[in-house]
């Protein structure tokens, strides 16, 4: 095949790709052994035989096709015989599966091929009139060149066969521009002189003969490429930089701190006297009654100075709290100081809030506020309740509002000049309160107070 | 029914009671002084009489259970660990059960009940103790979690063990955050009283259920002698560098004779707890320490250097191996090394079997700074076989186990193996490692460097690299109303399910590249590095956040209170806020490099659409370094390039154009410097780049990087049939890069479009990187 020329610019992806035949599974028998190759290659030189037989032996050999032949390089009968086979891997399937479609095509339309090669492609392509395909494959190639008639065929135009069979069709999902644009990765050597053509005999090997520069032996060629080739094209390459290494932070090595000596515990509450705190245990539910005397408030307030977590376990629990405020504000005061840092404050503080308003529940509270910090949700909510009870008592007693008025005046006042609250967030609703009950001394007392701190 | 009825019927009861009573505690006091003089046959008798006493009673059976363990020679932890979840179970159902009886006997009203009988705190305290002794740290934090909600009303010896347990669960996985917030705690609750009680020197008096079993480990009788045979069976294992060693050697001995080494260690918190009191002195130098501890983690080295200086003074008079110790890693930590060095053999921990480990480690450490990679390497596997020694000895005790670090030290044979470029063996460090490191998003990142470096050198096992079946792929097919999905199927490998670790693979960095972001993003959530943050309950988060709120407020009074070496909140915040930004912004370079990886690895597995995500993800962090910026554009142009989409790609590269074919660099050598310092120490103090980490891992040089840019565009003009604008760009790129085979090909595919294949020809000649293979013989058909 002396007409392709390569001087000519090869156009990518039309150009001829070399007969490849995927075969996704396993790409690394691509590459034919060295026994296939001279199957192959003896297959191609069978022009006597009728064409079927060498396709059914092929299929003998190759469970699945996957081979190529480079055009170029083969002649005459053989290329016949090639396109044969492509054709014939592929004949279950419409056409245009062939990847190989485009080459037939190509060379169907070639003006400089040979008159009965075409035919023989078109033939094979079922173009028209050109369906004694099978017919023409019961002949051996060499038969079939030589009852060849031109006279009896016309050809069309490539672009009519291209738009048959759609060449230009998808070129298929895994396809991307660098494969698309990729080359034939066959070259021919540049450096073998220009205008020798390896058609003419001068050059091929003599039997026996001598050795001559620039001799060389068509079928080597073949079976050396067809040894050689893989799918894919030869295209440009990009460059990708590897990440690099994330730097050995100084941290990151391990330093190893010896540790403390975690030793198991023995539980020396085995057959504890279960009685702790029980003298405190019945005092306070004494005191959930009646109020104690100085000696049994002492009593409470040193035992539970002696043991600091003695207070979890007196039970006292939020639910009671309100009855010991009532009775012994002075010892609930002492064990709400000591429970601060419990994780059950809040419930103690909730029971503390929606408790009825009394002169003990505030005592209670002041004092608190005095020992320690209190949340200032809480405080705010209290002085709220305080408020409404007062108001809520104008139904009852107008004797026992005044007094409780009075008490929420002073108890106000109190947290205002001990900085407990900040005026600010409740001055609106402490001014409404001390205007309502303006006739009462307290009220404008600390009415008073809140002018002078505007 | 009147509460009343049932107090008195309850405080007769009790007199009945009394009498069993006064016997049973007795015995319960003799079992208690047997099991302390370590007699356990005849404790184990007496616990059986008090249960044939009191059947069934979980403080009994539990004392049991622990005396047996004893008994046993400490061998078998899993049996303890039974009994001890059989006897947390029972004291809960009793305890159930109790409340429920109390109720029915006085509906309405809340009867006191001692709750004491049923407690379950020190059962569940030493199933903790047991998991932390077997390197369980998550799990002995669960268990630790709950006991800490609730440590108010428990006694001060329980509550100090359960911090300190807390403490040193922490630690390993450098939580911060939470190591503060038990430590604040532990300074309000127990390092209050000092001042005036450490100038009478008195006692803090404390109930006594320790264990006295410690002190046959460390013996404090050492002679000092010792040390210098023991420094040179140490030597001898060096296999070189030994010269630097014999200075440091000639110079301890030298200040040897200056000042007597201080007794050897047997000062450990416990220990002394375990004699039934403890001096404050020494729980002060204890917290004292874990203060110092907390500084260094948190890498406020200025304020660490002062308080173990304070350390130093109180521990003079008694043990101060471990302020020694600390001051060790305090010189390391600054990148003094040879002083790092000799406090950490004046420390004297490498006299002890148990921690002669850790001496060999952390001397491992200091030499890898030191860039003596191989005598790092031989201290590191000398440390490993004196903690497999540990784990050999028979019987199994639970506190050698702990005592072997093994995991923490294959970690950081790892380190040195990827660095010295053994993948393979790297990785197969770091997965042991991983069982203490899995929350850590660097782990994943070194397992996935492990796997690109052996993809790198080839090492890894054919079909791993380009046949991905670790995935279904659904191609997308077609165009507009046209477009198709098609499935492809290739049974699929479970990676992660597996309980053995799968071969390294680009799939398998692909995994750890994903867990590492996933990490990493909750990590950024929450603002800081807890690794452990998911067993922290909501409560245990108020309780911070309370307690920051009463620094705020109290800083203006600590600032006047502060003593010398004393309490002062505000510094430690500031410490630990600190450390909060140092490690969101090491996050940051960690989240580049993990998604630079991911991208890179995506790529090479042919998927460009999840490696254009992870590319732009990578480009739209805040702050990426300009390395990471120039990968981002690079790895996004090539996808792009794969998806068909040349004109986007175009646009990635062009920010690096310099007029019309040309190229700045995309980065210079000072932002390599500047992201190894970034990622190394910000002490202001040393950072030498020369004595540092100079090992240079790095394969990237900014001129490269520029002349691949110059390959990738004339590619990419290549491929749209721009030969002319391409093959200037390309003669370009081979003056960079002379011997590169991506950009000769690329060449050579422009020479043949152009249609030059003499030029081609004459190029592949040149380059030194193609070979011209000789046909095969004839195979001519027979």
């Amino acid at each position: 095949m002396a007409s392709e020329d390569f001087t000519q610019a090869p156009r990518p992806s039309d150009s001829v790709r070399g007969l490849a035949q995927q075969e996704q599974e396993d790409r690394s028998t691509m590459i034919m052994k060295k026994e296939e190759t001279a199957i192959v290659l003896s297959l191609l030189k069978s022009d006597l035989r009728p064409i079927e037989d060498v396709l059914s032996e092929f299929n003998s050999k190759f469970s699945r096709p996957r081979h190529f032949i480079d055009l170029m390089v083969l002649r005459g009968t053989d290329r016949l015989i090639a396109f044969a086979i492509i054709y014939h891997c592929y004949s279950s399937q419409k056409p245009s599966v062939n990847p190989f479609v485009s080459d037939m095509i190509n060379a169907a339309c070639n003006e400089q091929l040979e008159m009965s090669e075409r035919a023989f492609l078109l033939h094979l392509l079922q173009w028209n009139s050109y369906n004694n395909a099978n017919e023409i494959l019961k002949q051996s190639a060499v038969d079939y060149t030589k009852s060849f008639d031109p006279s009896t065929h016309d050809f069309p135009e490539l672009g009519e066969l291209q738009r048959e069979y759609g060449v230009k069709a998808d070129p298929g999902p895994s396809s991307h521009i660098f494969a698309e644009y990729s080359l034939n990765k066959l070259l021919h050597d540049p450096d073998v002189p220009r205008g020798c053509d390896p058609n003419s005999p001068e050059f091929d090997v003599q039997a026996g003969g001598n050795f001559k520069i620039g001799s060389g032996d068509r079928d080597e060629a073949i079976s050396g490429i067809l040894s050689n080739l893989t799918i894919g094209g030869f295209g440009p390459r990009w460059i990708r930089p590897f990440p690099p290494r994330y730097p050995v932070h100084q941290s990151e090595l391990l330093w190893i701190d010896p540790d403390n000596k975690h030793e198991l515990v023995w539980d020396d509450k085995m057959c504890a006297d279960t009685s702790r705190g029980a003298t405190v245990r019945d005092l306070l539910v004494k005191g959930l009654k009646v109020t104690l005397s100085p000696t049994e408030q002492e009593v409470i307030t040193t035992e539970l100075a002696n043991d600091p977590k003695l207070v979890y376990h007196c039970g006292i629990t939020p639910r009671k709290l309100p009855q010991l405020v009532e009775h012994n504000p002075q010892i609930a005061v002492e064990i709400l100081t000591k429970l601060i840092n419990s994780p059950e404050i809040a419930d103690y503080f909730t029971a503390l809030v929606s408790m009825d308003m009394s002169l003990h529940s505030m005592e209670v509270v002041n004092r608190l506020t005095t020992a320690v910090e209190l949340p200032k949700e809480f405080i705010r909510v209290y002085i709220t309740n305080c408020i409404s009870s007062c108001e809520n008592a104008k139904q009852q007693d107008k004797y026992m509002q005044n007094r409780l008025v009075r008490l929420v005046c002073v108890f106000l006042q109190s947290l205002i000049r001990n900085n407990i609250i900040d005026v600010k967030d409740l001055f609106i609703e402490v001014q409404a309160f001390c205007i309502e009950f303006s006739r009462i001394r307290e009220a404008a007392g600390l009415f008073r107070l809140l002018k002078s701190l505007e | 029914m009147d509460s009343r009825d049932s107090v008195s019927s309850d405080s007769t009861a009790r007199d009945d009671d009394s009498v069993v009573l006064s016997v049973t505690s007795a015995l319960a006091k003799d079992a208690l002084s047997y099991f302390q003089s370590a007699k356990f046959a005849e404790c184990i008798d007496i616990l059986n009489q008090l249960n044939h006493m009191k059947p069934q009673d979980p403080k009994i059976l539990h004392n049991m259970a622990i005396a047996e363990y004893f008994k046993d020679g400490c061998s078998n932890a899993k049996k303890l660990l039974e009994s001890l979840n059989y006897v947390k179970k029972l004291s809960e159902e009793l305890a159930a059960a109790a409340k429920e009886q109390v109720e029915a006997a006085n509906p309405g009203t809340n009867v006191s009940v001692s709750k004491d009988q049923f407690d379950s705190t020190v059962t569940t305290l030493n199933i903790a103790v047991i998991w932390y002794h077997l390197h369980e740290y998550t799990k002995t934090l669960s268990i630790l979690e709950p006991l800490y909600q609730n440590i108010e009303p428990l006694d001060q010896t329980i509550a100090l063990q359960i911090c300190f347990l807390l403490l040193d669960t922490v630690r390993p996985c450098r939580d911060a955050v939470k190591f503060f917030t038990v430590f604040d705690y532990m300074e309000k609750a127990f390092g209050g009283g000092f001042g005036s009680q450490e100038e009478n020197g008195s006692t803090m008096q404390l109930s006594s259920n320790q264990v006295s079993k410690t002190s046959s480990l460390l013996s404090s009788s050492v002679a000092s002698d010792t040390l210098q045979s023991d420094l040179t069976a140490a030597e001898s294992s060096l296999c070189e560098e030994t010269l630097d060693y014999d200075n440091v050697l000639a110079e301890i001995a030298a200040e040897k004779r200056m000042k007597s080494v201080g007794p050897i260690p047997a000062n450990n918190l416990l220990k002394t707890l375990s004699e039934r009191s403890i001096l404050s002195v020494d729980l002060k130098l204890e917290l004292l320490l874990y203060k110092v501890r907390f500084l260094l983690l948190t890498r406020n080295l200025k304020l660490a250097k002062r308080e173990v200086k304070h350390a130093m003074n109180i521990a003079q008079k008694r043990d101060s191996s471990m302020a020694l110790h600390l001051k060790s890693q305090l010189e390391y930590a600054h990148g003094n090394h040879r002083k790092a060095i000799k406090l950490l053999l004046v420390s004297g921990i490498q006299k002890d079997a148990g921690t002669s480990g850790i001496f060999n480690n952390n001397l491992g450490c200091i030499y890898y700074q030191l860039g003596k990679y191989q005598t790092s390497a031989a201290l590191f596997s000398k440390a490993l076989r004196s903690c497999s020694s540990l784990r050999k000895e028979k019987p199994v005790k639970l506190f050698s186990l702990s005592q072997d670090k093994s995991l923490l030290i294959t970690y950081n044979c790892g380190v040195l193996y990827l660095d010295s470029g053994k993948p393979i063996l790297a990785a197969h460090c770091f997965q042991k490692a991983s069982l203490v490191f899995c929350r850590q998003p660097l782990i994943w990142l070194r397992i996935a460097e492990c796997c690109l470096m052996a993809f790198q050198k080839g090492l890894l096992e054919e079909g791993n690299t380009s046949s991905d079946r670790s995935e279904v792929k659904v191609h997308v097919i077609g165009k507009g109303k046209w477009r198709q999905l098609l499935i492809e199927e290739n049974g699929s490998v479970e990676l992660a399910v597996s309980a053995k670790w799968p071969k390294l693979s680009l799939p398998l960095a692909r995994v750890c590249l994903s867990n590492g972001i996933y990490l990493l993003s909750g990590s950024l959530l929450n603002g800081s590095k807890s690794d452990l943050q998911s067993t922290l309950s909501l409560e245990m988060k108020e309780t911070k956040e309370a307690s920051s709120s009463d620094h705020g407020e109290a800083n203006t009074n600590s600032d006047l209170k502060e003593t010398k070496g004393g309490m002062n909140q505000a510094i430690i915040q500031n410490s630990l806020s600190a450390f909060k930004d140092i490690n969101s912004r090491e996050n940051q370079l960690l989240k580049q490099a993990l998604l630079a990886n991911m991208a890179y690895v995506e790529l090479e597995l042919e998927n460009p659409v999840k490696a254009l995500s992870a590319a732009n993800s990578l480009l739209q962090l805040p702050n990426c370094s300009r390395i990471y910026v120039y990968l981002g554009h690079i790895y996004a142009a090539e996808a792009l390039c794969l998806l068909n989409r040349p004109v986007e790609a175009g646009a990635h590269l062009s920010p690096y154009l310099l007029g019309q074919d040309d190229f700045k660099l995309p980065f210079v050598q000072e932002d390599f410097d500047q992201w190894r310092v970034n990622i190394s120490f910000d002490c202001e103090e040393t950072w030498d780049s020369s004595t540092g980490n100079a090992r240079d891992s790095v394969p990237l040089k900014p001129e490269e990087s520029r002349g691949a840019l110059f390959v990738d565009l004339a590619a990419l003009l290549a491929t749209q049939g721009h030969y002319d604008q391409a093959k200037p760009l390309i003669t370009h790129a081979l003056t960079i890069l002379q011997n590169n085979v991506q950009a000769m090909v690329t060449a050579v595919y422009i020479d043949l479009m152009l249609g030059r294949p003499q030029d081609a020809l004459a190029r592949l000649k040149q380059c030194s990187r193609v070979s011209f293979v000789p046909g095969r013989l004839d195979v001519r058909a027979s």
